[in-house]
Formats: C-alpha cells, structure tokens, sequence
C-alpha cells in the first residue's frame, strides 16, 4: 500500500492543475467573506461571524472536483493504463487515491479556514469589530468546513470512477448540487431532503445554523461519511470489473 | 522461463467477438511478430496477457503465470500499448519517475532509460510539447524501465520516421540478444520480416499460423503474399 501512496504523491506533486484547484477553494473563501461584509454584514453581530467561517464547507465544491480527477483523469489522459500495469491489483490503486485525495481535501480545508479566519480578521478590524476567537461555534463550523472538504474528495474519487469521464463526472456533480438535489428535495420533503448529500454538507459545514431543515451538524458529518463509502465501495467494484480498453 | 502462454482464449466484447479460441506460444528469448488486420485481435490479446482486459475464457500465462499474479509485474514485463497515454502537462522524467517506484528501480534509472531512447536532452519537457514520435520513444523507455524478460509492443513503429524505425528495430535486436521473449504486434510486415524469429498471423480473431519465419519463406515479399493468403476471408 506504501508504495501505492507514494505514487499517488508523485503522480499529484509533478503536474499543477489539481493544485490550481485546490487554491480556487481559499480564494473563493476569501471572495466571499468580503462579499459578505461589502453587501453589509455587521461585524459586531456573532451570527454573521458564523456565516463567515461557513464558507470554509462551500469550498469543498473544489475539492469534489479534486477527487474526480483522480480516476477520471486517468481515463482521460490514458495513464490509468500504466497505473494498472504497475499495480494490477487495482483495489488498492482506488485506495490509495482515497487516502491521499481525502487527505488533500482535508488539508485545502484547513487551508481555506486559515484564509477566512485572516480575511475575517482584516475586514473585522477595518469595519471596527473584532473577532471572537473563544466563540465555540466558529471553531464547530470551520472543523464541520475541513471535515466536508474531506468528504467530499473522498465521494469525487468513488465518482470518477463511476463515470470515468472528467467532464461527465463534473457535469453531473455540478448540475446535482445547483439543480437536481434542489428538486429531489422538493419531490419528496424536507423531512427526506435533508439526508441529501448537499444538504447533509450544509448541515456538516453550518452553511445554515438557523435552517431548522438540516441535520445536527453530528448528523450531517455521518450521512456524509455514509455517502463518501457507498460512492468508494462502488469505484472500487466497478473499477475491479471494468475491462480497461 | 519467460515464455509466453496464450491458452484457450476467447474474449467477447457483448455481441462482438474479438479473441475466438486462440492458442499460441512465443518461445522464450525470441522475437515473436504478431501480425493480423486491423480489428483481428492483437491488441485484445495483448490486453488479456497484461490483465487489463478479463478473458472470457481461456487464459494467457506469462511464465508459467498470469500477469495479475506477478509480484513486480514491471520487473517481469514491460508493455507499450497504442492506447497508454501521457499526462500532458507532466515532464518526461516525471512521468517516468511515477513508473520508477512500483517498478522497484531507483530513480537515476529513469535517465538510464532516456537515454536508451535518445531522449536525454528532453527530460524536463512536457509531454504535451512532443511529437507522437517523440511520445512513443518515452513510452518505450517505460517499458524498459524495470529491466523486463519480457517485452509486449503493439505497434512500436507508429509516428517514428524512417531513422526513427531503423532505430527501433537496432534496439529490439539488441534486446532480443540479450536473451529477452518479445512480442511486437504490428502489421507493417517488412518490419517484422526483419526482425522477428517467429510469426503469429491471425485474422478476424482467429489463429491462422504459428510458427518460425523462415516456415513462410523469410523475406519480406514472400510473408507478404503468405500474410495475404492466411488473413484472406474463406469462400
């Protein structure tokens, strides 16, 4: 398995648009803290302090996209050939790619809250406020943020290897989170929707610590987990049976 | 023993069959042409023998066992395939540094092998700056990485140009005389009548003939008209 990690390392260390990435989660942190404060947010008020830091799980869109190129792009760039001819033994490719991707995703997590929590800081203290660093409830939500991060990389790798196909993976991911879970969740209730994996990562994430719609935070971290293991167990099935032509 | 056992196989592709009941070997320390249309075959079978592709029965051992059971498969086989690819934005070092470590070799081999394919001056290119040449050279040399008995090439020749060919073909002799089991699977039949020991001719996905070169009449001209009459559709 050691040397499966190892070159997962490297496949990910010699080429940087993965890195790209994985900084849009930050910058897109950032962007969005001084959206939220430019649009008059008041600094003085914890609750926008909360929905500062909450921004940190929203960034895990990135790292979902991460984790497909981690088999997707393979497929696409034909060098899924040459990992299968090193390690025919092909489950442990996949999870080697959960453990270093889940673990990237986690660290552009940690990344992107160190980012809010400086871009919370500077604008904090440019509109008079300050920060309250000892509030319990901003350290909940960006260790939610970094968990869903985390999840998310975890269910894009088990999706890339679904779909195979980087812009199909992307497309359905995308379309899921601004389209399709919104009316499932119409469909069948908000008693339901609320276990959907978007929902369940804004529950993880606190995008909404007043949406009485969502999961406890606890709650929505488990079906995230549970979502994050089906998506990997069928990559793994999957990919066990696929021929690769 | 590294000779390589195709045993039974058959593979079906849903309604289409690409492999029917196919059963050859090629021998140990000789080069082995594999010749066949378009569409016959070749590359399904390389696939199975590299475990890319399940078979749908029968079964290809590479000596003596199948390539999913190899410990260190690129110490054991190298393979060039028409369809591995290259990350384009990767340099070629790199890309053959990720090859390095589960080869199990250490990474100045990787500027060994460069400069086995002549690509020395280029390891710190990205792939997407190379001609298709360019890129079949790299993936030569990732086949040579790890030292390999065996070596399974599909179409080597494709996008060299002709000093290029002359290139390869000096480099496969030079492989094969060090005692290594090749198998260039192609259908450019002069360069297999200069270079390889045996032929397998298939067609359609069936076998058509196995056996020594010179079985055929050994020049160029001569395997030409026998390839033509083996791989012709009967009736």
């Amino acid at each position: 398995m050691l040397t499966q990690i190892r070159t997962e390392l490297r496949k990910l260390a010699t080429v940087r648009s993965p890195w790209l990435l994985l900084a849009a989660g930050p910058a897109i942190v950032v962007a969005g803290i001084t959206g939220l404060v430019s649009d008059g947010g008041n600094v003085h008020d914890p609750a926008v302090q909360g929905r500062a830091m909450a921004h940190v799980g929203l960034a895990a869109v990135f790292t979902l996209i991460f984790g497909i190129l981690a088999v997707a792009g393979e497929y696409r760039h034909g060098t899924i050939t040459d990992t299968f001819l090193s390690f025919p033994r092909r489950g442990r490719v996949i999870a080697a790619k959960l453990a270093v991707y889940g673990l990237a995703g986690a660290a552009a997590g940690l990344v992107s809250s160190a980012a809010a929590l400086a871009a919370a800081a500077a604008w904090w203290a440019a509109r008079g406020g300050a920060l309250q660093l000892s509030a319990a409830d901003t350290w909940r939500t960006l260790a939610g943020g970094v968990a869903a991060n985390c999840a998310f990389a975890l269910i894009g790798v088990g999706l890339g290897a679904l779909v195979r196909n980087v812009a199909g993976a992307v497309a359905l991911a995308l379309a899921w989170i601004a389209l399709i879970e919104g009316i499932a969740g119409q469909l069948i209730g908000p008693g339901l929707a609320r276990w959907l994996p978007f929902s369940a990562s804004e529950a993880l994430g606190r995008a909404a610590i007043t949406a009485t719609r969502l999961l406890p935070q606890w709650g929505g971290g488990l079906v995230l987990l549970g979502y994050a293991a089906v998506f990997a167990a069928a990559g793994v099935l999957v990919t066990l049976r696929r021929d690769v032509t | 023993m590294t000779e390589i056992e195709v045993r039974g196989l058959t593979k079906t592709f849903g309604a289409v069959t690409a492999v029917r009941d196919m059963s050859f070997t090629a021998p140990d320390g000789k080069i082995t042409g594999f010749l066949g249309p378009n569409g016959s075959g070749k590359t399904t079978t390389l696939r199975v023998a590299l475990g890319l592709v399940r078979p749908s029965a029968g079964e290809v051992l590479i000596g003596g066992v199948p390539y999913r059971r190899l410990a260190q498969p690129r110490r054991r086989v190298g393979a060039l395939l028409e369809t591995a690819g290259f990350h384009p934005g990767r340099r070629a070092r790199d890309h053959l540094r990720v090859l390095a470590s589960p080869a199990g070799v250490p990474d100045h081999r990787v500027d060994e092998v460069l400069g086995l394919v002549d690509l020395g001056s280029s390891g710190n290119r990205r792939v997407r700056e190379f001609s298709l040449g360019i890129r079949q050279r790299l993936g030569l040399a990732a086949a040579l990485l790890g030292d390999p008995q065996v070596l399974l090439l599909d179409e080597p020749a494709n996008g060299l140009d002709p000093g290029g060919i002359a290139w390869l073909r000096a480099l496969l002799r030079s492989l094969a005389g060090e005692g290594r089991t090749i198998v260039v699977a192609s259908h450019v039949l002069s360069e297999v009548a200069q270079t390889a020991d045996q032929v397998v001719i298939v067609t359609a996905g069936e076998l058509r003939f196995a056996g020594p070169l010179r079985e055929l009449g050994g020049s160029g001209g001569a395997l030409e008209s026998a390839f033509l009459k083996l791989t012709a559709v009967a009736g």
